[in-house]
């Protein structure tokens, strides 16, 4: 069995997440296929994340746990050959829609890739981005955004003397902070993390993990991981994946302590995987 | 034997020897235009050779050497010349004797054999003129307004008619020229109203007015220019060639008078850079054998740089299109693979289509539409500046189109998921992240159309490249630059002076000049492009992933 931190087993509100009130929840989604092509990559899921929480996705390589992260901010767009079905709510509002702007859909629900990827430009002007794609050109809101961005990310104290130099200068767990910087500077509702650690080093991926619990206060954050130990560590919720089917989605501390099906228990006690 | 073969040795020579081979090359080329041409302007040694003619008369010629050659003493057997019959080949050289109004031939060849002393006195004066070409000869007298004066006369002399000439092409190229388009501009004005059926009386007699006006400033700046001339003339340079002849020169033909054989090593530096810089900034004369190739450059630059300003956003759109918008189906592919072809068309063939197309269609119909005033004579429906560059901007698309598109497909995608994670939209995310990432490759694309347009020469023969353009494409007249002008072009100047010349022998050397100094011209424009991208590329520096 996977040891859970203490931090998450802290008794709290426990969260009923088949009935969760509608405030409670941030994202719904409901029946989502997806295809490739021909081959599906997503069966029947259906589930709520809530509000303020880390929910995290599990699974083997291939279990589609990342697609059905980028289905949420409809990054799967890009993919010329994919197709979806079902709905994805936010605000109780289908981001499959035919009226919706994917542009702002993306500026509500932010992304941090596996990879740190900063743009070839400065720190400050990375930060600031977001904004100036909304048109914002204010240098003091600017800079109030890009300060108060770069402290959510526990990076301001490290980068605040070379805002303007390169971004490409930082190291790597440097970078995914600066990244994710980026990513809230704009304010989103919901941040997506798509393995934001498995290319760092274990001490910049426990600094990321502390961001991550700092985040949840401001923001739903839902997290992909390879790693079990990270989810049990980071995580609210988890739910676990397997061959494009939903398994098990239930807390944390549940789904690695009692986990309720075969498959899960097989997986999070190392059989597969 | 079998090992060192396993061991990929003879591939690194092999290598390696290509690699010598082409340096070899590249560095025997540049010093052979180099060598060539420069010494061209280097003030050569005048020898005075006491020799006899073919009527067995002994004479005296004087000039530089300007080549020599061994040939078989059997091809001279029948000409009864005295010459040593065991000798199996005899040497000659070419003389270049310049005093062209005195000889048919400023050529003209010798046997050494027959040359019975030569010398090299220090008093032999190299006179560069306006025209005819160099006189070589000796100073006999300087006369200053109908007096004979004396030779220390002569700096001020040649110092004075220098600033006369500079008065004079002053008055005759900016003020005279401006007047003279003046009243064109007005003619026309008179003519587009008579066309418009516009022509009021009121309308006439004020454009009368101006003309007149204008006529009037003209003959006070003829008067102006006549009465320099008067002065200018006045003087005159005698001088004794080799056959004896006194003749007098004027002033006025004079440019520089260098008494070679005296020059010290420094002196010869000095005039040696003296007449690169007159090169540099002269017009031609006599037919473009002498004088300088200003023009040309003005032209060469100006063309490649128009040619720069449409072909790269014309080249980056099309790159831009063909990669992130196209869809990816068998047309798309198509499309590339016909832009890739384009680059394969000869570039002769971009010249007729230029000239068939942009001139006399797009340039016809322009003129008919705004400049029917003028018509019969063309305006932009003529060979000019403009649809040269054109022309060369559509023979150097694919270059950058190619080049472009390469750069784009190196991009990561995780720089464009990052932009569009952030709620830019597509372009916004080329136009901010894409297209500075990518500017390097753009600018590597824009090299390479550079360094084929400047060197490119046939088409331009037919859209717009003359031998003598009598104005730049730029000058001070509304609208400064004018791209419905022809102009001269570096390559095109070495085929006409090497080919065209009636004197092919005088403007041997001025091919090599030019030859050396369009290879430094575009090596200089490719230089500035290499700079800009480097430093392009030191910002847009992707990480290692």
């Amino acid at each position: 069995m996977i040891s859970v931190s203490p931090r998450t087993l802290d008794p709290k509100v426990k969260l009923d997440l088949n009935n969760l009130s509608p405030e409670q929840v941030a994202l719904e989604i409901k029946n989502l296929n997806l295809y490739y092509g021909d081959k599906q990559a997503l069966q029947n899921i259906s589930m709520s994340i809530p509000k303020g929480q880390v929910t995290a996705f599990i699974g083997p390589s291939g279990c589609g746990k990342s697609t059905l992260l980028r289905c949420i901010n409809r990054m799967n767009d890009l993919v010329d050959i994919c197709k979806i079905e079902g709905e994805i709510n936010l605000h109780g509002e289908n981001i499959y829609g035919k009226q919706v702007d994917v542009a702002a859909l993306r500026r509500q629900v932010g992304m941090v890739f596996q990879r740190p990827n900063p743009f070839p430009k400065s720190i400050y002007e990375n930060v600031v981005y977001g904004l100036r794609i909304m048109g914002e050109n204010n240098r003091r809101v600017l800079d109030e955004a890009a300060e108060n961005a770069l402290r959510s990310a526990a990076l301001w104290n490290e980068v605040k003397d070379r805002l303007h130099d390169s971004a490409l200068g930082l190291s790597g767990g440097q970078q995914q902070r600066l990244v994710i910087a980026r990513a809230i500077a704009i304010k989103p509702e919901v941040l997506l993390l798509d393995e934001p650690t498995s290319a760092l080093d274990p001490i910049s991926t426990l600094t990321i993990e502390e961001l991550i619990n700092d985040l949840k206060k401001q923001f739903t954050v839902v997290i992909v991981t390879h790693n079990m130990q990270q989810a049990a560590r980071v995580s609210d919720q988890t739910a676990f994946m397997y061959m494009g089917d939903l398994i098990e989605y239930s807390d944390t501390n549940t789904l690695f302590t009692t986990p309720a099906k075969k498959k899960t228990e097989d997986y999070i006690t190392g059989r597969y995987g | 034997m079998n090992s060192w073969f396993k061991s990929g040795s003879p591939w690194v020579w092999l290598s390696a020897g290509g690699v010598s081979i082409s340096l070899i090359s590249v560095l025997g080329l540049l010093w052979l235009i180099a060598s060539r041409g420069l010494s061209y302007f280097w003030p050569a040694d005048i020898y005075q050779f006491e020799t006899v003619n073919e009527k067995g008369q002994a004479v005296t010629v004087i000039g530089e050497i300007y080549d020599r050659e061994s040939l078989p003493t059997k091809q001279l057997s029948h000409l009864d010349l005295g010459l040593d019959p065991t000798k199996e080949t005899i040497e000659r050289i070419l003389v270049k004797t310049g005093n062209r109004e005195l000889v048919n031939l400023d050529f003209r060849w010798l046997l050494m054999p027959l040359i019975n002393k030569t010398t090299m006195p220090e008093d032999i004066v190299v006179v560069e003129r306006r025209t005819n070409g160099n006189f070589y000869g000796f100073i006999e007298g300087i006369i200053l307004d109908g007096q004979p004066a004396g030779l220390e006369k002569m700096a001020d002399l040649l110092e004075r008619v220098d600033d006369f000439q500079d008065e004079m092409d002053e008055l005759q190229k900016v003020d005279i020229g401006a007047i003279n388009y003046q009243i064109e501009r007005l003619r026309l004005k008179k003519r587009k109203h008579k066309l418009d059926e516009t022509l009021t009386v009121e309308r006439e007699q004020e454009i009368d007015g101006e003309v007149a006006r204008y006529n009037a400033d003209y003959q006070v700046l003829e008067k102006q220019l006549m009465a320099i001339r008067d002065k200018v003339s006045r003087d005159q340079l005698v001088v004794r060639a080799m056959g004896g002849e006194v003749i007098k020169i004027n002033f006025e033909e004079i440019l520089k008078v260098t008494y070679n054989n005296k020059l010290s090593i420094f002196g010869r530096s000095a005039v040696f850079i003296q007449q690169i810089g007159s090169f540099l900034i002269d017009d031609p004369r006599e037919a473009n054998t002498e004088g300088g190739v200003f023009p040309a450059i003005f032209g060469t630059v100006l063309m490649v740089l128009l040619m720069t300003v449409i072909v790269s956003p014309m080249g980056v759109i099309a790159a831009i299109y063909l990669h992130e918008y196209a869809g990816k189906n068998a047309l798309t592919k198509l499309l590339r693979i016909a832009v890739i072809n384009l680059a394969g068309v000869p570039s002769i063939v971009y010249g007729v289509f230029g000239l068939g197309f942009f001139v006399y269609m797009v340039g016809g119909s322009l003129d008919q539409l705004f400049y029917a005033e003028t018509l019969p004579s063309p305006t932009f429906g003529t060979p000019g500046v403009m649809w040269s560059a054109i022309t060369l901007a559509i023979l150097t698309l694919p270059v950058v189109i190619v080049s472009t598109e390469e750069g784009l497909s190196r991009i990561p995608s995780a720089m464009r998921h990052g932009s569009l994670a952030l709620g830019a939209t597509k372009a916004e995310t080329l136009w901010r992240i894409i297209l500075p990432i990518a500017s390097p490759a753009i600018m590597t694309g824009i090299i390479l159309a550079i360094a084929r347009a400047a060197g490119e020469v046939a088409p331009l023969m037919l859209v717009g490249v003359v031998k003598m353009a009598p104005n730049l494409p730029l000058d001070g007249n509304f609208p400064y630059l004018h791209l419905d002008r022809k102009f001269m072009h570096l390559g095109f100047h070495i085929y006409d002076v090497g080919f065209q010349s009636p004197n092919v022998e005088a403007a041997r050397p001025l091919v090599f000049a030019t030859a050396f100094l369009l290879v430094t011209i575009i090596v200089s424009l490719n230089m500035t492009a290499v700079t800009i991208r480097n430093r392009l590329r030191e910002k847009y520096r992707m990480l290692e992933h």
